[in-house]
């Protein structure tokens, strides 16, 4: 055979004469991107992503269906073909409605694929569910059990009945994972470069775990006698177990995290000794101060800050709150504070909130279970004073307030009842109002005016060179644990690349989005959400032991069924989106009238997206050329142009022969193999 | 005296064939013609001398004249005819222009194959079967003659490569999808001199190697099928078409295929598919047509007008042919001369004659003593070229170098009161519905491009849009599969190129400088001139003008649909238009 020598992107390559540029790129590992091509059909040339240049060449060539000549000097990703292949793929997400991600994962801070594991548990895989949820949260028993769910939130099963148990899916997987075969994955080869994480919280711990899988040594330094941060000395053992994180935490050791406790930064070791150590430093040190009450008496003794009291506790040591116990605060620590008090033995405790219950920012699960057992909750009242004798607290006066007119976020500002206060006799105050950074040992980084570590939100970079800061020490201060892990997970992506010289921020993945409208909810019968079950609030009350008793299987197989699947199928094999991404379209540039979404799903097996339908022709290529069946074609001219018949034809029903070649040609999730049951 | 009528398609849909049958009625025995190419002065009878002299040239000749022109033929006093003779003005349109693809057009009777041979036709059929087809394509190849259609391609060299793939059947094509809205200058040919066109195929063929050749017309030229159906009838008949032509050993079979209409099969490829009964939808090119084409054989296409000159040339040597013209473009080209010019028709011209000689020479100017704003050249795939630039030669490089192309010669004129920007957007919404839907640059790309500029027209338009438009064009320039797309772009770049000023107040003012964008004016009544006469009142179609006589009236903005008929039946010239 007569061979040839062309250049592709300065790689000399020599190939067979008479074959297309597509085909060496190939041979020679240079990848070309189409849509349109497939090796069972025709050349067709339709998607236009695969164009290339030539030196001297005035046109741009299809790849697919130019035959290389001898000499050829081809570029696939000069700046004229970058351009022609993203204003088409511009112009194809124009008219592309594809639901790419479920709502669950797009409201995750740390984008877990929520529809992914939850759908394995469906099938009983709960360790690919646990796979799943590790490619983005290490501590998937501990989060499951504690986070206030963002994903289900977002659950589009609400607009049925209610969402699915996202997070408690989460933990009945992890536990049962845990407790059979623990799944950690391998770690890369030893990149032989090195990073110190300040901070074993959530935050610090999840960065350590990715980074090590990256083959980076990492030492992770905390000021704490134990690693876990605010999730072991903020949440209360009855809502996560100790033995549970430590399980999960050695799990994170055994991919090679060091994990040293008890140093503190400034005093046992400096910031800068960590720089000149290590290629990297990620400061994730969380937000440990409380935020005063700034009301007369708040420096008696028996007042005290709600994340001090919950770490004191968790230290195992004695904290002395007496009988009669106010925390102050409507949030989820005010929660743990005062069910923690219970537990404690105290005899009266109050909850005291300035608005109503409806406007408590804790999860209202938790709410109910304090009110069960037993914490009064003072509505409506705000401390005007805190009243004591000989330096102690002996009594609160509280204001009583009313809703006013409501203020930037919605809610209704609580305003004072002019004159009206009531006085309730107290051993001890619980202050769970807010929390702040400590940045003591870390002056040298530049603060925002709260006093918080300033940190760049898709480098994660601060005001020094090579030092990363994440979670609640940053920006916008303490938030829940899922949006520190979100972060850390992508600076470890950010600095894994520093630590190679790369310029490598994060950028949120480019995808489509899709609205069903209210008509499609009505397709689903009502399944009932499953609760979790829980120990009776006078047993539990007593003491510090779980109060959730896990799933039983059967119903998180039932609960993981009610999924109604939002996200696209296909999306990790999607090319159109693969693309899209890789070019960073903007996907509203080209904005214009689309064609109407449906589904046609009558066709026994197959179900068809007209949202999703990129007429890249390959499906009526297929049928015709290559599984002989010819059964569908393109009508219509222009913009207009769809593939017909429609696949719920009763025609086209009866001559399908069910091959799927056309579901499986599909470079997008237009086409998709309907599960037989 | 011979009188004769001219019935092509344009001289039928102005009442040449009500004039004929009044010629008829009125004892005359008429013969007819194809179309001359004057549309402005349609219906058109000509009178001949018996010797063949053309005596008078009538025009706008209504049914109620035939009995002058019995009279005139009976008494042979033609000044009975001065006041529907053409005039020597109007009479310049032809005798500015070289005619050779329309050299019989109007002049012999389309539906007789011995008009044709009488006036020179088949000789040089009978020329070629003397010669090698190397030595016909050697004789092509010296004409420099260009394809047609709009390419302007060399046709020696797809004849010769078609000749040099190597099969047993071969297809000799004639694309006769005229497409271009305002071009018909290859219905023209067909429907008034379509043995011209058979001749010039055969030719093509013999050369080529073809035993086939067909004839892809649109159907939505029924005179023309039918009158090619006769034509090729006749020249079975006369041993010019079928085996063995003229006692030689070259045999070809001709057949015409109607196609449905789409702009689409104009483009080589997608006639092809269409011609084998698929989709119209263009191909991957390569391989070309002339390697593996129709029926996946070797196949050449050619437009109607390329073959027109095929026989003038073997008739008068490529030398001739190529003495004509610039260096680049030789012979000529036939224009459709449309819009806003005073003498609109076919009209075929030298090449390197300047734009503004086809437009004031021959056109005579632009109607109603306006303003002259620009030409749009080329069609959809063409672009526009402003006035200051009608020095521009006729020549495929130079007419490139403006932004607009030589295509198949549509040529519309327009004055000052046509929105570019409006222009922009019919040949967009033309190239947008006739788009086949294959690709997506073309697919998606013409779509986004009318969308764009249909919210610039209506007021809509945003910040940067122009910048968009430009970038999206010049990637559906680059990326779009067939020449639809590639050349859908060019009305849009030409107008921003040499009207950017409209675009900007379009976008910037909201404004529509030609008054032409209906979303972007208001009609209010001037009260100082408005005499309260209530015409305006009466015509308006949604009343949305009130007021009692004798006052001045008031428009109500909410109603007004901005038809403009207030301001066209006012005579006060009250009604402002902003």
């Amino acid at each position: 055979m007569e061979k040839i020598k062309i250049t592709i992107n300065s790689t000399e390559c020599i190939a067979d004469k008479g074959k297309t540029i597509l085909e060496i790129a190939k041979e020679n590992g240079i990848e070309i991107p189409t849509l349109c091509h497939h090796e069972n059909v025709k050349l067709y040339g339709a998607c236009g992503i695969c164009l290339v240049e030539g030196k001297n060449m005035p046109k741009l060539m299809r790849a697919c269906s130019t035959v290389a000549a001898d000499g050829m000097e081809l570029y696939t990703d000069s700046e004229r073909v970058k351009k022609v292949r993203a204003v088409a793929l511009e112009l194809l997400m124009s008219d592309h409605e594809g639901d790419c991600r479920g709502p669950c994962t797009l409201n995750c801070p740390a984008g877990t694929d929520c529809q992914g594991y939850v759908k394995q548990i469906a099938m009983g895989n709960d360790r690919e569910a646990v796979k799943i949820i590790k490619d983005k949260l290490p501590l998937p028993a501990s989060i499951g059990r504690v986070c206030p769910h963002p994903c289900e939130t977002a659950c589009r099963r609400t607009k049925v009945e209610e969402p699915i148990s996202i997070a408690f899916l989460k933990y009945f997987a992890a536990d049962r994972v845990l407790a059979d075969n623990p799944y950690v994955p391998e770690a890369a080869p030893a990149s032989g470069k090195s990073v110190a994480v300040v901070g074993g919280g959530p935050a610090g711990l999840t960065a350590a775990y990715y980074l090590a899988l990256k083959g980076h040594g990492v030492t992770v330094y905390d000021a704490m006698p134990k690693m876990g941060g605010m999730l072991r000395y903020g949440i209360p053992e009855y809502r996560l177990p100790k033995k549970v994180l430590d399980a999960e935490i050695a799990e994170i050791e055994s991919v090679g995290v060091k994990l040293v406790n008890n140093v503190k930064i400034g005093k046992d070791i400096t910031l800068d000794e960590l720089r000149k150590q290590n290629g990297a430093v990620l400061v994730a040190i969380g937000a440990w101060k409380n935020t005063g009450l700034r009301c007369k008496g708040e420096d008696l003794e028996g007042v005290m800050g709600g994340i001090d009291f919950l770490r004191r506790v968790a230290l195992g040591e004695k904290v002395d709150i007496g009988k009669n116990v106010a925390v102050v605060g409507g949030g989820n620590t005010a929660m743990d504070a005062c069910r923690t008090a219970v537990r404690l033995g105290a005899e009266n405790v109050y909850v005291i909130y300035r608005r109503t219950r409806d406007e408590m920012p804790a999860e209202k699960i938790e709410i109910s279970e304090a009110m069960e057992e037993g914490v009064n909750f003072k509505f409506l009242t705000n401390p005007a004073e805190i009243l004591g004798e000989n330096g102690k607290v002996n009594a609160v006066k509280l204001q009583i307030m009313e809703l006013g007119e409501s203020d930037a976020s919605g809610r209704r500002s609580p305003v004072p009842v002019e004159g009206k206060f009531e006085t309730i006799a107290l051993d001890s105050v619980i202050c769970a109002i807010g929390q702040k950074v400590n940045v003591a040992g870390f002056e040298e980084l530049e603060l925002n005016p709260w006093g918080i570590i300033s940190s760049d939100e898709r480098y994660f970079t601060t005001s020094l060179e090579g030092v990363f800061a994440v979670g609640d020490a940053t920006n916008k201060g303490a938030s829940i644990a899922i949006d520190a892990i979100g972060e850390a997970n992508k600076a470890a992506n950010v600095i894994d690349g520093y630590l190679y010289g790369l310029d490598t921020p994060y950028t949120a993945p480019v995808l489509s989005k899709r609205e069903p409208d209210e008509t499609f909810f009505e397709q689903f019968e009502k399944a009932e959400r499953i609760k979790m079950p829980v120990r009776p609030a006078e047993e539990r009350k007593h003491d510090f032991k779980e109060i959730n008793l896990g799933f039983e299987e059967c119903a998180a197989r039932k609960e993981a069924a009610r999924c109604l699947e939002c996200g696209c199928h296909d999306y990790a094999d999607c090319k159109l989106i693969r693309y899209a991404d890789r070019y960073r379209i903007d996907t509203c540039k080209l904005a214009g009238e689309k064609h109407e979404c449906f589904t046609e799903r009558k066709l026994e097996i197959i179900e068809r997206d007209q949202g999703k339908c990129i007429l890249c022709n390959l499906c009526v290529r297929i049928c015709r050329e290559d599984a002989k069946q010819g059964i569908i074609g393109l009508v219509g001219r222009g913009f207009g142009t769809v593939i017909r018949p429609e696949f719920n034809k009763p025609e086209t029903i009866s001559v399908c022969k069910d091959c799927l070649k056309c579901v499986t040609a599909c470079p997008t999730g237009a086409l998709k193999l309907l599960n037989l049951k | 005296m011979r009188i004769i009528v001219g019935e092509g398609s344009c001289g039928i849909a102005a009442g040449a064939h009500k004039v004929y049958e009044s010629l008829e009625a009125a004892g005359i025995t008429p013969q007819i013609t194809g179309c001359v190419g004057m549309c402005f002065l349609e219906p058109i009878v000509d009178i001949y001398s018996d010797g063949g002299e053309l005596m008078r040239r009538l025009v706008k000749v209504k049914p109620d004249d035939a009995a002058t022109i019995a009279e005139a033929e009976k008494t042979g006093d033609l000044s009975l005819l001065d006041s529907i003779t053409i005039s020597d003005e109007d009479a310049a349109f032809l005798s500015k222009q070289t005619r050779i693809a329309l050299r019989n057009c109007g002049v012999i009777d389309p539906t007789d194959i011995n008009a044709y041979t009488a006036n020179g036709g088949y000789i040089a059929l009978r020329k070629v079967l003397g010669m090698t087809p190397e030595e016909v394509i050697e004789e092509i190849k010296i004409s420099g003659l260009a394809g047609r259609g709009g390419a302007g391609f060399p046709t020696w060299f797809k004849w010769n490569a078609a000749r040099q793939s190597v099969s047993d059947t071969k297809y000799l094509i004639c694309n006769a999808d005229e497409g271009d809205p305002g071009a018909f200058m290859d219905r023209a040919v067909i429907e008034s001199d379509p043995h011209n066109l058979i001749e010039g195929m055969l030719i093509g063929a013999y050369s080529i190697g073809a035993s086939e050749a067909v004839v892809y017309v649109r159907a939505e030229y029924p005179l023309a099928i039918v009158r090619l159906q006769e034509a090729i009838a006749q020249a079975e008949k006369a041993g010019y078409l079928g085996k063995n032509i003229l006692g030689s050993d070259f045999s070809c079979k001709m057949r015409i295929k109607a196609g449905a209409g789409a702009f689409v099969c104009g483009e080589e490829t997608a006639l092809i598919e269409s011609l084998e009964g698929k989709r119209g939808m263009p191909r991957l090119k390569p391989p070309f047509p002339a390697q593996r084409g129709y029926n996946d054989e070797p196949s050449n296409i050619n437009n109607v007008e390329t073959f027109a000159n095929v026989a003038w040339i073997i008739n008068n040597g490529g030398k001739a042919f190529a003495a004509m013209g610039t260096e680049n473009s030789k012979g000529t080209k036939v224009f459709a001369l449309t819009g806003k010019i005073r003498r609109g028709g076919l009209v075929e011209v030298p090449m390197g004659m300047t734009i503004k000689d086809i437009i004031y020479d021959i056109g005579g100017g632009i109607r109603g003593g306006r303003e002259c704003k620009a030409v749009q050249l080329g069609g959809p795939s063409g672009g526009c070229i402003p006035s200051d630039k009608f020095d521009t030669l006729i020549d495929y490089k130079e007419l490139a170098a403006t932004g607009a192309i030589m295509g198949s010669g549509g040529m519309v004129v327009m004055d000052d009161t046509t929105c570019m920007v409006g222009m922009a957007k019919f040949f967009l919404d033309f190239t947008a519905k006739e788009s086949c839907g294959k690709c997506v640059h073309c697919r998606i790309g013409t779509k986004r491009l009318l969308e764009i500029l249909d919210r610039i027209t209506k007021g809509n338009g945003l910040q940067g849009d122009i910048d968009l438009l430009t970038e999206l064009c010049e990637a559906v320039k680059d990326g779009a599969l067939c020449g639809l797309g590639q050349t859908a772009p060019n009305p849009v770049l030409s107008t921003i190129r040499y009207f950017r000023d409209e675009y900007e107040a379009h976008i910037n003012e909201k404004r529509c400088p030609t008054g032409e964008c209906a979303d972007l004016v208001t009609y209010s009544i001037d009260a100082d001139k408005c005499r309260g006469c209530t015409l305006c009142a009466k015509k308006c179609p949604v009343n949305a003008i009130s007021g009692s006589v004798k006052t001045p009236h008031v428009i109500d903005s909410e109603k007004c649909i901005k038809c403009g008929q207030c301001a066209a039946v006012c005579r006060f010239d009250a009604v402002i238009k902003r």
